[in-house]
């Protein structure tokens, strides 16, 4: 029988640029491009909240249009750990450092996977800039022009979840001795990535516990081999292999 | 013998159906409900009712053969993981485990693939042999075999005539080439059918405990 040799880097490693990726320093001090990005984000997401409260409170008909915005919210955080997975399973599989736009991400999260460590070193706004950028490209004209306060709610709880999502990410590679209390008691209580559950993730062939707001879907997306399924659909369709099979068959 | 009655469920259309993993996808349309339905999760296929072929002519083959409980294994020529010609009835006089699978270093059908040669001195003292079939053509295999020690034959079935013939069902509405798997007796006629998509290992398990009943 084959034996199995855990290795620690995967083979996307072959694929991605040989240039030294790891500036420490620069990624312990943000520029101010990233800064204004990652402020840029909380305050649109900010803005969100408060236009949601206000178009509830000036609507209000009952305790109804309370709640209603609120399982708006829950119901975007919840498809916003789905839809992490997706994203993160797309960008662990397939392309290189060399695709248009998803590259230079593409070669992080491979990067990643040879150290997983080194994203507990990044300033957060170093961290997070390019997710917030995202959501204030998203959000902000919805800002703007959205008077469904259950459709902001959700928009706001969903893209936010895409936007915070590497913070959380972050804090699940921490030891526990240097994350706040407030992060370890979620973490424990399973509001947002525990530690544990995204490890399951850091071993070859890294196709698994792709999911990393609250990992939620893990086990449903897993134990019916989704992923699996979609990568043999690929395979079948369009004659390319997920990264995560020449990990498995380099065991 | 014990016999394990397997059924086949009659469902929707099989829609598409892809050739091979490098080739664009071949829609097939088929407005007569005839291929059975797969469960991912594998368990039996439920019950169906036959293409109207008339009981004794299980010998004929057509395009549109089922390979089903009872019925007799359509003869098959095709090329083994070194180019050598192997037919179906060179395996005549013993059992034979005949697997469909997807295709050749896939997670799954590599995991089917080396539990089948893990299990193998099994299957030799059950007196069966093993015979593992898909789309890839016999340098593909070659490799497979190689690269995972492979003992037993692995045949090329490029186009997926075969597989069309014994009426292997499709997954995911065609998108996916199913995992099947038959017993045949020592005649020919198959004995049990078992599809399990996602749980390639179970193949084994199923077909061991069979072989071991009879």
């Amino acid at each position: 029988m084959a034996e199995f040799k855990p290795r620690q880097k995967n083979s996307a490693s072959k694929t991605i640029s040989p240039k030294h990726f790891y500036d420490e320093e620069s990624w312990k001090t943000p520029t101010s491009i990233q800064r204004a990005w990652f402020a840029s984000g909380c305050t649109t997401l900010l803005i969100s909240v408060a236009k949601s409260l206000i178009m509830i409170s000036s609507r209000s008909t009952g305790l109804r249009s309370w709640i209603d915005p609120v399982v708006a919210a829950i119901v975007g955080y919840v498809l916003g750990d789905l839809g992490t997975g997706i994203y993160h399973w797309a960008i662990d599989n397939y392309g290189t450092a060399r695709t248009p736009v998803f590259g230079s991400q593409i070669e992080g999260f491979l990067r990643h996977h040879d150290h997983p460590s080194a994203i507990t070193k990044r300033h957060i706004a170093t961290n997070l800039y390019v997710g917030a950028a995202g959501f204030t490209i998203a959000v902000f004209p919805m800002n703007i022009f959205c008077t469904n306060p259950n459709l902001l709610a959700f928009a706001a709880a969903f893209l936010g979840c895409g936007m915070f999502c590497q913070q959380l990410h972050a804090w699940s590679h921490t030891t526990k001795g240097k994350l706040p209390r407030l992060v370890v008691a979620l973490q424990d209580s399973r509001v947002i990535l525990p530690r544990a559950e995204h490890a399951a993730h850091h071993h070859p062939p890294f196709d698994s516990h792709y999911c990393i707001v609250s990992g939620v879907w893990n086990r449903f997306l897993d134990k019916y081999k989704i992923f699996w399924a979609m990568e043999m659909i690929f395979f079948f369709i369009f004659g390319v292999r997920p990264r995560s099979w020449s990990d498995f068959n380099s065991k | 013998m014990a016999s394990i009655s397997l059924h086949t469920s009659q469902t929707l259309p099989s829609l598409l159906h892809a050739k091979t993993p490098k080739a664009t996808l071949c829609q097939n349309l088929s407005l007569l409900s005839k291929s059975s339905h797969s469960q991912f999760h594998g368990l039996k296929l439920s019950n169906v009712t036959h293409l109207s072929v008339p009981s004794h002519s299980y010998a004929r083959t057509s395009i549109l053969a089922k390979v089903s409980e009872g019925s007799l294994a359509p003869p098959f020529t095709l090329k083994d993981q070194d180019g050598k010609t192997v037919s179906l009835s060179k395996f005549k006089g013993k059992p034979v485990v005949v697997y469909f699978y997807p295709a050749d270093e896939t997670p799954g059908c590599t995991k089917q693939a080396c539990a089948f040669r893990d299990s193998y001195e099994k299957f030799k003292k059950a007196g069966a042999e093993v015979v593992g079939i898909s789309g890839d053509d016999a340098a593909s295999h070659k490799q497979f075999a190689s690269k995972y020690k492979l003992p037993f034959t692995l045949l090329s079935d490029e186009g997926n005539k075969v597989r069309k013939e014994w009426g292997v069902p499709s997954d995911l509405f065609g998108a996916l080439p199913g995992r099947q798997t038959y017993v045949l007796d020592q005649n020919g006629v198959c004995r049990m059918v078992y599809n399990n998509q996602f749980q390639p290992e179970k193949h084994i398990d199923e077909t061991l405990k069979f072989l071991k009943s009879i």
